[in-house]
C-alpha cells in the first residue's frame, strides 16, 4: 500500500474538559456535544493547536514519505485555511505577504463540497466549491524530512460552546493528500528530478516503463566486453 | 461472470426500543467491522472478507452516514410516542487488510479512516463528490479484507437524556456503503499479471489483456519483436562460435561461408 489517498479532519469539538483531544475524536452524545473556542485573526494549527483534535507531532515526512496535498476544505465560510511547508505559508496577498485573511475561506472552498449554510438572514445555502473543485492545480508536493500543516483562522470570535453545540456551529477543516512511501517515494524523487507533475498515473508509468526496461533488459545480449573476455576455463 | 460490480451496504436501523440496549448498538469510539461485527446488518454467517485464490478484490469506493452533532438529531410525536427520525452518528469508515490500515493521520499511526461528511452515503442532492479514493485499494488472493467504521456519537447515552421515547425500526441510524470490482477465475490471473507489470487494474485493462491474449500476440508486440531480434542474433552468435571452436557440422555452413 504505497500509493494511499489520506485525509485528516479537524473539527473544534473537545470533551468538555480539556480545549484539545489527543489522537481522535471525542465521544459525543445528545446534550454533550462541547467546542473550544478562538478568537477573531489568532491562526489554529489543526495538527498540534490544542485546539479541538489534534495529534502528537506535527505533521513530518520521513526520509521514503512524499506528500501530494491537493485539496483542503472550511466549515463555515467565516473559517480560513492556510497551508504551510517549513515556514512558507501557501496562500499570499498580491503583495508578496502571506495572506492577512489566513487563506482561504469556506465560500471558496467548503467542506463538504454542497454544505448547507444559514446566513445572518436566516436563509439557507448550499455552498458550491468552484475554485478549487478538482483540488489545488498544481497541486503541493511536500518532500521528505519537511515540516507541513494547515492552520485555520477564524474572521469571527468563536464562542466556547457547552453540550449544546449544534452542526453549524462546528468549526471544521479537511485536507486530502497522496502519500507516497516504500519503493514508490523513489519514483516519485525520479519524476520529480524529471520535472514531471506527481500523481497517480505518472507513478504508475513510471513503473511500467522500470518493468518494461527490465523485461527488455533479462533479453538483451552480454555486454562487448563480456562477450569477448577471454575464457577462464 | 469474471468480472463484477459489487456493492455491500450495511445498515443499523433502530430497535423499536428506546435506544438503551448495548446488545444492540454500538458503544462510541468503538471500532466493528461491517462484515462479522456485532451489530447492524452484517452477513448472516458472520464471514470475514478473505479473497479466495482465484479471486482478485478492488475497492474503489468507500462512504457512510453523514453529520457530526449529536444534537442535530430530529424526533416526531408528543410524548410518550416521541420518535427519532433522523440521527446523526458521527462515523468515520476505514479498509483493513490482513493487520494493515488503510488510513493513517499525518504523525503515521492509526488513523479512524475518512468521515461520512467527506465521503456521504445516502449521497444527497445539495452534498457533491468530494473525497474519492483514487488511487483504487488493490486485495490480492489470500488477503483478508474488512471495512471497519467508528462511531462517535453514541446512541445509548443520547437515549438517557430522554428526548426520544423510541427508535423506530424504520429509521436508519448509521450505514456504510462499499463498491469494488471482483475479478474471479481467468480474469483474476489476468489481474495479477497486469499488476506485477505495474499496469493499473481496470476492467479496460483487463479485458484488453485477455484481448491480446485471444490474438495470441502477447501483452504487447515490442516486447516479442524484441525477442526475436535477440534470438536471431544469439542463434547466430553460437554458430559463429561452433566454427571457432570446430564444432560446427555442415549445416551450420551456408552459402556465404
Amino acid at each position: 500500500m504505497s500509493l494511499r489517498r489520506q485525509c485528516y479532519e479537524w473539527r473544534n469539538i473537545s470533551d468538555g474538559i480539556k480545549p484539545s483531544f489527543l489522537n481522535g475524536y471525542p465521544v459525543n452524545s445528545v446534550g454533550d456535544v462541547n467546542t473550544t473556542g478562538f478568537l477573531a485573526n489568532q491562526p489554529v494549527d489543526i495538527f498540534i493547536g490544542d485546539i479541538g483534535n489534534n495529534i502528537d507531532i506535527p505533521g513530518q515526512l520521513k526520509a521514503y514519505q512524499y506528500i501530494v496535498l491537493d485539496s483542503v476544505a472550511v466549515f463555515p465560510p467565516t473559517l480560513h485555511a492556510q497551508i504551510y511547508v517549513g515556514t512558507t505559508k501557501y496562500f499570499q496577498d498580491p503583495d508578496n505577504v502571506p495572506s492577512r485573511d489566513g487563506g482561504l475561506d469556506g465560500f471558496a472552498i467548503p467542506f463538504p463540497n454542497g454544505a448547507t449554510w444559514t446566513n445572518s438572514a436566516g436563509s439557507n445555502i448550499n455552498l458550491i466549491n468552484t475554485v478549487f473543485a478538482d483540488g489545488l492545480k498544481p497541486a503541493l508536493i511536500i518532500q521528505p524530512g519537511q515540516v507541513w500543516g494547515v492552520e485555520v483562522t477564524s474572521s469571527v470570535d468563536v464562542p466556547t460552546i457547552s453540550n449544546t453545540a449544534t452542526e453549524q456551529q462546528i468549526q471544521k477543516c479537511f485536507v486530502k493528500y497522496l502519500l507516497i512511501d516504500g519503493g514508490d517515494s523513489i519514483v516519485a524523487k525520479r519524476l520529480l528530478d524529471a520535472g514531471w507533475p506527481l500523481t497517480v498515473e505518472n507513478v504508475w508509468k513510471y513503473k511500467q516503463d522500470i518493468l518494461k526496461t527490465h523485461i527488455y533488459a533479462g533479453l538483451a545480449p552480454l555486454p562487448t566486453e563480456v562477450v569477448k573476455a577471454k575464457r577462464k576455463v | 461472470m469474471a468480472i463484477r460490480k459489487q456493492i455491500y451496504t450495511w445498515e443499523l436501523q433502530g430497535d423499536g426500543g428506546d435506544g438503551t440496549d448495548t446488545t444492540y448498538y454500538p458503544r462510541g469510539g468503538q471500532s466493528h467491522s461491517i462484515l462479522y461485527g456485532d451489530f447492524g446488518a452484517v452477513q448472516a454467517g458472520k464471514q470475514t472478507g478473505l479473497v479466495k485464490e482465484d479471486q482478485f478484490v478492488v475497492i474503489e469506493k468507500i462512504a457512510c452516514t453523514p453529520g457530526i452533532s449529536a444534537n442535530s438529531y430530529l424526533v416526531q410525536g408528543v410524548a410518550p410516542n416521541v420518535n427519532l427520525v433522523k440521527w446523526l452518528p458521527n462515523m468515520f469508515v476505514n479498509i483493513v487488510i490482513d493487520t494493515t490500515n488503510y488510513y493513517q493521520d499525518p504523525q503515521n499511526v492509526y488513523g479512524v479512516g475518512v468521515s461520512g461528511t467527506a465521503s456521504s452515503y445516502p449521497k444527497e442532492i445539495e452534498a457533491l463528490p468530494y473525497y474519492e479514493l483514487w488511487p483504487p485499494v488493490y486485495v490480492l488472493p489470500h488477503q483478508t479484507v474488512d471495512i471497519r467504521y467508528t462511531l462517535y456519537n453514541d446512541i445509548t447515552l443520547s437515549a438517557g437524556a430522554g428526548v426520544w421515547n423510541t427508535i423506530p425500526t424504520t429509521t436508519m441510524l448509521a450505514a456504510v456503503y462499499v463498491e469494488y470490482t471482483l475479478y474471479d477465475g481467468s480474469d483474476a490471473m489476468m489481474a495479477q499479471k497486469l499488476m506485477q507489470l505495474g499496469i493499473p487494474i481496470t476492467v479496460g485493462t483487463v479485458e484488453n489483456y485477455r484481448r491480446l491474449l485471444l490474438e495470441n500476440k502477447g501483452l504487447e508486440t515490442d516486447t516479442f519483436n524484441h525477442y526475436l531480434k535477440l534470438m536471431e542474433s544469439e542463434r547466430k552468435r553460437e554458430e559463429k562460435e561452433m566454427k571457432t571452436q570446430g564444432v560446427a557440422r555442415y549445416m551450420h555452413y551456408s552459402s556465404e561461408d
